[in-house]
């Protein structure tokens, strides 16, 4: 974290804006996101990463097995009661910075299921970047988070998130 | 032919031949089913009619246990009424193995207990969940639909896992 | 609560093993890349061969069967799409059927055909996924980029048919959703003419690849006998010699009038249920040309105005009509009490619907008989004394959806 402690004692200035810039656009073209396929959105995601729908055009290249070596959880899928606890961990595994995107209905708001096996929304348990609606979402509108995802991390440039 | 004496009731329902048993011959009743040749056992559940006042049921639970003969391509439905709290059967794993996890299944979501079961312990829900959930005494659970007809009744919180 | 999470978590046991240390358990975490989906299985690993398997499953349990019993009859159709989620027209048809079946209807030849039609593209995606990411997991990545180029274009006929790519509630109790468009009938008659081709390009890759076969001959066994007692079906079963095909030893929805084989594998391994995939597919094929060549003309709704609703011109003269409209769409139609199990074939097995009906516009119980959780129980027979990396092709070859596992 060395670079967001230089950040918060220089300040806002026109040196760490300029290298918030470029930070921001090396960490925006390079979003690696780990394998989190839980259900019917992971084939959407897995159609995302094939060659009609390339994501790896935005940097994507490599979906990490390990959260460890990843930056941005792609929940795409119901999330049962069982699983939760398992999510969480995984996220905590992920070094900083890390986004999340909930794809698809079940992972933001629970989707058509209403009841006592699925957790109603993701959010519950994990802090949300961008939620993609649809049951499941098109790949294209992965795509579609993924860029909205990355204007932000440019905007972030180097100061370490609240 | 499943035996005469076995047989409480019998009938068709749908095009679909069921015959009813006591529990306490399930075991019986489902091996001499698969010594004439209904070696399947396609599914093994439980319905609850705990608020069912469309006819009287012998018991809360109903077990239903769908045999099929791939030979002749008959199925039969059996099906045993128990009680209790906790409702036991015996288990019929050793008749049919693919009735392991169908077991477990239905003692994780009704609360039936199988006698006999090598490893009856939760499948689907967590371990420490507690409660059976379809049971219709159980709420659904999720979220509250405010406003909705039924979000009083059947749309109660759900307890803490 | 077990929260061990991913990758390999290692306690030893203490057992003796055969090479003179000790039985290691390993955790295959629910979050892996290749449980295809969130499966756990805990090994006990003797150096680097399996002694026993036991999966803990769970992790993506859903309610469904809850949820029907909240649902009206005709809403539980769209809770149905997602249980086996890579076939879900053939959920809907399973249900469909029952509900039929119940209410004593019987649905138009059309209808019949257009179901036909999309159980056969639903089972030819769903091998398709299947074929891309056992690929994947065996090293053959551009496996996964032909496969899932190919389901595009059936996605994109569902889209066409239905408004929707993967989960199209198409197949609904009465019939089906609306009649298909000509441009449907269009990408359908290309498709029948370069999908052989494109299976061809395939085996090319596959099926003599010397690689492929290493990984694939001998390991998974699983004897005809087992397979009969543990209950399998599917590719599981023909994989292992045994003709049972639901398609065609129990019809429905009109199949018996079709013609086509079924595919047998001889080979019980997981080598011979590829090859029984493969042929299912070319025959899937076969039997969408037949389909589209015979089209009948007519309706695609059975007639009855107490399940489904009228057409929309009637509304503006007819009284019953607007009666009518209005019971079903406030509190839907009711199932006269009784219960039924009907069985279809889908790309993993027997996928079955069992409906309790108590008189009243909601289902008593529904339940579905899946055949991922049955074939899943034979993994740990197949997988005995078999290394690690096997048991990666062996999980692949069973094609179980863990949707349909946990419902």
């Amino acid at each position: 974290m060395g670079i967001e402690e230089l950040a918060e004692s220089l300040g806002q200035n026109i040196l760490t804006t300029t290298l918030g810039k470029v930070v921001g656009w090396g960490r925006g073209n390079s979003v690696w996101p780990a394998q989190f396929g839980l259900a019917c959105c992971a084939i959407e995601m897995i159609a995302t990463a094939t060659a009609g729908v390339d994501i790896a055009r935005f940097g994507s290249e490599a979906f990490r097995a390990s959260p460890r070596q990843s930056d941005l959880m792609i929940v795409s899928g119901r999330v049962s009661q069982k699983m939760a606890p398992v999510l969480r961990v995984v996220y905590d595994q992920m070094p900083e910075p890390k986004w999340v995107i909930s794809m698809g209905a079940c992972a933001s708001t629970g989707g058509v299921f209403n009841n006592y096996a699925l957790l109603q929304g993701v959010d519950k348990i994990v802090p949300v970047d961008v939620y993609i609606p649809g049951c499941p979402p098109r790949p294209e509108d992965l795509l579609n988070a993924l860029m909205i995802l990355q204007e932000r991390i440019k905007a972030q440039g180097i100061l370490p998130r609240q | 032919m499943i035996a005469e004496t076995l047989v409480v009731e019998r009938g068709v329902s749908a095009g679909d031949a069921w015959v009813t048993i006591e529990p306490a011959n399930v075991k019986s009743a489902l091996q001499s089913l698969k010594n004439d040749g209904f070696r399947l056992l396609v599914f093994l559940t439980c319905v609850d009619h705990l608020v069912d006042t469309s006819r009287t049921w012998p018991a809360r639970y109903e077990l239903v246990y769908e045999l099929r003969n791939m030979e002749t391509k008959e199925q039969l439905r059996v099906r045993a009424f128990v009680d209790g709290d906790p409702p036991r059967i015996d288990s019929v794993h050793d008749i049919f193995p693919p009735a392991n996890w169908e077991e477990r299944e239905t003692y994780d979501l009704f609360g039936v207990v199988f006698n006999g079961h090598p490893d009856l312990t939760r499948i689907l829900m967590p371990d420490d969940w507690v409660g059976h959930p379809l049971r219709r005494d159980y709420p659904v659970g999720g979220e509250v639909v405010e406003f909705s007809e039924e979000h009083e009744t059947w749309q109660t919180p759900p307890p803490d896992a | 609560m077990s929260t061990t999470a991913q990758g390999v978590t290692i306690t030893k046991t203490g057992e003796q093993g055969a090479f003179g240390g000790e039985l290691l358990t390993v955790n295959f975490g629910p979050h892996h890349p290749s449980t295809h989906g969130v499966l756990r299985l805990i090994v006990d690993l003797d150096g680097e061969q399996v002694r026993s398997v036991k999966p803990v499953i769970g992790y993506l349990h859903t309610g469904i069967e809850k949820q029907m019993e909240a649902l009206r009859w005709q809403q539980g159709v769209v809770v149905t799409d997602r249980h086996d989620y890579l076939s879900p027209p053939i959920n809907n048809l399973a249900y469909a059927l029952a509900v039929e079946k119940l209410m004593g209807v019987e649905v138009p030849p059309r209808a019949q055909a257009l179901r036909v039609i999309m159980s056969e593209l639903t089972r030819l995606s769903s091998h398709l996924v299947w074929m891309g990411t056992s690929g994947l997991e065996l090293g053959a990545m551009s496996m996964l980029m032909y496969c899932f180029r190919e389901r595009d274009t059936i996605l994109d006929m569902n889209e066409e048919i239905s408004g929707f790519r993967m989960h199209t509630s198409y197949i609904r109790p009465g019939g089906v959703m609306a009649d298909a468009t000509p441009r449907f009938f269009e990408m359908l008659d290309d498709f029948t003419h370069t999908m052989p081709g494109h299976i061809d390009e395939y085996e090319n890759l596959l099926t003599m690849n010397p690689i492929w076969r290493s990984r694939t001959i001998g390991i998974g066994r699983l004897s005809p006998e087992d397979a009969k007692v543990l209950g399998a079906s599917g590719p599981m079963i023909r994989g292992s010699g045994i003709a049972w095909d639901l398609r065609k030893s129990m019809p429905y929805s009109g199949y018996e009038n079709y013609d086509f084989e079924v595919a047998v594998s001889d080979d019980c391994d997981c080598y011979g249920r590829y090859l029984v995939r493969i042929k299912e597919m070319r025959e899937a094929v076969k039997i969408l040309r037949q389909a589209l060549d015979r089209l009948p003309d007519g309706p695609v709704n059975v007639d009855d105005r107490k399940m489904l609703p009228p057409p929309r011109e009637e509304l503006e003269t007819s009284m019953e009509a607007v009666i009518h409209h209005f019971k079903l769409f406030t509190e839907g139609y009711s199932v006269p009490p009784g219960d039924v199990y009907v069985a279809v074939e889908s790309g993993r097995g027997e996928n079955g619907c069992y409906v309790v009906s108590d008189g009243t516009h909601k289902p008593r119980r529904v339940h579905f008989r899946s055949a991922s959780f049955v074939n899943l129980q034979a993994l740990e027979r197949m997988a005995l004394n078999h290394m690690v990396a096997d048991l990666i092709a062996i999980i692949g070859t069973a094609d179980t959806v863990l949707g349909d596992v946990d419902r």
